[in-house]
């Protein structure tokens, strides 16, 4: 039995040790950097200070804040309105053609997200396809302006993570017993409210993964806003870059990413509320 | 009624994913610079691509990272899984809370801890700080695309080797190995895309020594209208497609057995 | 498994011994975007043997930030401006010039060197300077209208304007409407400044400084600041694209070969910054991105039309009626607070 104990502690060290060293510490230090103070020269100096938290509610940062956690909200939401659609319909056809749909999903994800971005900007310009289109086919005179705006940024915040949700959608979606929405309709409840009290409770779980999968990742897309957005468009990500990069108050840029973890493990909690009550639901 | 309309929706939303797409590979062959019509074919940006010999060394330390870090995380994330899936030991629900945080926490944020990590630790930035912070996230998903495979089995097959006197090594390589394969390459091939993907973590994490495909990109991109992009964009697509291919046949394979 | 073992291991052998090779052969040249033309620095490979990392930045901050990350290590050429050379040489992040080494030192023009940003040019030898203007597109906006800086502020413009992401040249159009100079280092006048710039800010569309001259020609904005070498390429593929002196005088600015603290490779850096002041490269750089060359000598190499291009080289008056940015001291450091502000701001 020594081989075996060698080789799991092997294993599991190996795993803890990296963990440890390039997750928990570094996050530890991002924390404790956040109750730091800026320093010019030094980056920073050891000396408490919450000078990071106050400034998120400076009205110039929280309103910037607040309009990135919109354009973030707004993509979210978006991709939920075409993805739960989506995978519901992908759900409801043959083995075969899920499989060769899901497939197409994916495929764009495989892709460099950057140049799909990039490829946005491209479409979305003054002179690009769609202002062409629409002027050839005499639906506009002069082009409108996608680029440089919210509109922009959000569609593309859409592009890139629609697959990530509509694949935990599905999952949850094609996990449905057939059954209970049989019975509803034998029982004479309409779609509406088998939707309401069957279907939106039980695929809630995919929901809210799909919803953190979007939205906690769209708050650091900085690139995208770099790209496409304008003055005025920036995204959480974009603040803590150059708060980092360019104009070093670690602090500040420490008590964003900070924020961000909180609001992350906010909605794994909801996540977690969720799959519990669905579980215990269908225990009963 | 309802036929059509899901018809529709779907034709919609697929030509909303891939209507980009499709205009840069038609402007990897479209002569005119600006890309906003259609000059004729050509494959000069092919040529340029390959003469741009920054785009060119980019490109190759991007696959050399992705190679590396993709092989690494697969061999430790292997092991892990298997330990997971193997034994009982105090700590592996804290463990597996790491994973799920790795996976779930937004790139901006690793990028600003790793940072802060090789910083406080004056290791400078290039080559090895862009490794560590690619296996870092590859890890999780390895774990997790392997362990699920290995969940999914019957384990008396493993009891009975062992009664049949099998050492544990012995299990380890003729029994987990070979069933788990299949998840570990597709792991492999996970890791080795979201590498070659990654623009936030590695913008923060590398430095002059060592510049990837991202973030040259980033910086081409930002100049303006570059062609050369379009080009490799269009190759870059078609190595994914083969990868997804390759990957969707590994985890389509039936069961060893 | 075995082979596959090797593979790997062949695999990290390689990139440890390509790190360690690096050294004596390579030189990390980090400098603005678009500013050396395509092929030169093959051209620099092949006579010499030293191969070119070449990167870029969009902004003094971003490039100071960033050797400040890695203690001034990490690049052996840098180009900032002016006042950023003043900034890091105070702060001992540059590496004086040795200049027996530099034998294209003559052809310089002595009237841009020797300023009190660098007494004796100690750290910093001129690359390239130029002006900011008023970019017009002349197919959507009557470029006879357009005069002043003050134009900008029009609120016809809401939503259109291209901005430079530098904050000494978004501050300069302000200080120099309320008549202050463009160096000022009074918090009084750089606060009356950032004022006046937070009326123009519902006017901006974006800001960009790795190529201003790029939304323009893709006809994404028709007004706004703009680069006169970038103005230049612009026009070069849209023909509608011009550039307005504005009359409270434009921006002259000059960035800088410069080599920083931590440099690896000190000689090479120095064999760079003499291929780059040679006359005929100096001319070629002139030629292809647009920009004024402070080389002497290069000038007289320029093709006639080129050299009288109003674009390229501003006419005397209009540099009479410009100012050059120099140093501000500490003063920097308002400014970009107050950058900050106006940057972030919706």
């Amino acid at each position: 039995m020594k081989v075996n104990n060698r080789l799991k502690w092997f294993s599991i060290g190996l795993l803890t040790t990296w963990l440890v060293i390039f997750v928990l510490f570094p996050n530890l230090m991002v924390i404790a950097v956040s109750f730091m103070t800026p320093d010019l020269r030094e980056l920073i100096r050891p000396e408490f200070s919450v000078e990071g938290y106050l400034r998120l509610l400076d009205p110039l940062y929280l309103d910037v804040l607040i309009h990135s956690l919109y354009l973030a909200g707004f993509a979210t939401l978006l991709c939920l309105l075409v993805g739960y659609p989506a995978a519901w319909i992908i759900a409801h056809t043959s083995k075969r053609m899920q499989a060769f749909l899901l497939f197409l999903i994916i495929v764009p994800f495989w892709t460099n997200s950057l140049i799909r971005t990039y490829a946005m900007k491209v479409i979305l310009g003054n002179r690009g396809i769609v202002n062409k289109t629409l002027m050839e086919i005499g639906l506009i005179d002069s082009p409108i302006r996608m680029l440089y705006n919210e509109s922009a940024v959000i569609m593309a915040l859409v592009y890139i993570l629609l697959p990530f949700m509509i694949l935990p959608l599905y999952s949850s979606i094609e996990k449905l017993p057939r059954n209970y929405l049989e019975a509803a309709k034998d029982l004479g409840s309409g779609p509406l409210r088998t939707f309401r009290t069957i279907v939106w409770p039980l695929t809630l779980p995919g929901v809210i993964s799909g919803c953190l999968l979007v939205f906690l990742p769209a708050l650091g897309m900085f690139y995208i806003a770099d790209l496409l957005g304008g003055a005025g468009n920036l995204l959480i990500g974009n603040i803590i870059r150059d708060q980092i990069l360019v104009t070093r108050n670690w602090p500040f840029g420490a008590a964003l990413s900070v924020t961000l973890i909180a609001m992350m493990a906010v909605m794994l909690w909801a996540y977690h509320r969720a799959l519990k009550a669905m579980q215990g639901g269908q225990g009963r | 009624m309802i036929r059509p309309l899901k018809l529709g929706f779907m034709a919609l939303l697929f030509f909303y994913l891939y209507l980009p797409i499709a205009v840069l590979v038609a402007n990897a062959f479209n002569s005119t610079r600006s890309g906003n019509r259609w000059g004729g074919f050509t494959a000069k940006w092919f040529d340029a691509m390959w003469a741009n010999s920054g785009l060119m060394e980019a490109a190759v330390n991007s696959l050399t990272v992705a190679v590396v870090a993709a092989t690494v995380a697969t061999l430790i994330g292997t092991l892990a899984a298997v330990a997971l899936y193997r034994y009982r030991f105090r700590g592996k629900l804290a463990l597996n809370g790491m994973l799920f945080v790795v996976m779930t926490s937004p790139d901006i944020v690793m990028a600003v801890s790793l940072l802060a990590l090789f910083v406080s630790l004056g290791i400078s930035l290039g080559f090895w700080s862009l490794l560590a912070a690619h296996i870092t996230f590859c890890l999780p998903f390895v774990v997790v695309s392997v362990y699920s495979r290995l969940s999914g089995f019957d384990r008396s097959v493993i009891e009975a080797a062992r009664d049949l006197g099998a050492s544990e090594g012995r299990i380890l390589r003729q029994i987990i190995l070979p069933m788990a394969m299949p998840a570990v390459l597709a792991g492999w091939l996970l890791s080795f895309t979201l590498s070659l993907d990654d623009v936030i973590i590695s913008s923060f994490v590398t430095g002059p020594s060592y510049e990837i495909l991202p973030i040259k990109i980033f910086s081409m991109v930002k100049v303006g209208v570059t062609p050369a992009v379009n080009a490799l964009a269009t190759l870059m697509l078609l190595l994914s497609l083969v990868m997804v291919a390759i990957s969707q046949f590994l985890l389509k394979q039936k069961h060893p057995s | 498994m075995m082979t596959f073992k090797h593979w790997l291991t062949a695999a990290l052998l390689s990139t440890v011994s390509a790190a360690a090779v690096a050294d004596n052969d390579v030189i990390y040249f980090y400098n603005w975007s678009e500013y050396i033309p395509e092929g030169l620095m093959q051209e620099f490979e092949q006579e010499t043997g030293i191969r070119v990392i070449y990167t870029t930045y969009d902004s003094n901050e971003a490039m100071y930030a960033k050797l400040k990350l890695t203690g001034s290590e990490g690049y052996d050429i840098v180009v900032p401006s002016t006042y950023y050379i003043a900034k890091m040489a105070d702060e001992g992040m540059l590496k004086p010039l040795d200049k027996s080494l530099l034998t294209n030192l003559a052809h310089l023009d002595p009237a841009l060197m020797d300023k009190e940003y660098d007494p004796g040019n100690t750290y910093s030898l001129p690359y390239i300077w130029g002006a900011t203007g008023i970019g017009v597109n002349t197919d959507e906006v009557d470029i006879d209208e357009i005069t002043s800086w003050k134009d900008l502020w029009s609120p016809q413009w809401r939503g259109e304007l291209m901005l430079m992401n530098d904050p000494r040249e978004v501050f300069h159009m302000a200080l120099r409407i309320l008549g202050y100079s463009t160096n000022s280092r009074n918090p009084h006048e750089i606060e009356e400044a950032y004022q006046l710039l937070t009326q123009l800010m519902p006017n901006a569309l974006t800001f960009n400084s790795d190529n201003p001259g790029a939304p323009f020609a893709a006809g994404d904005t028709i007004l706004g600041m703009i680069w006169n070498g970038s103005a230049y390429e612009a026009q070069k593929e849209d023909p509608a694209i011009n550039m307005v002196y504005p009359k409270e005088g434009a921006i002259f600015w000059m960035d800088n070969l410069a080599i920083p603290a931590g440099a690896k490779n000190v000689e090479a850096a120095h064999k760079l910054i003499d291929f780059l002041l040679r006359p005929e490269i100096a001319a070629k750089v002139c030629e292809e991105i647009g920009y004024p060359t402070p080389n002497k000598t290069a000038k007289g190499l320029l093709d006639k039309a080129f050299a009288e291009n109003p674009m390229v080289f501003p006419p005397a008056e209009v540099i009479e009626a410009g100012e050059f940015q120099s140093d501000v001291g500490e003063a920097v450091e308002i400014y970009d607070g107050y950058w900050q502000r106006l940057r972030t701001g919706r």
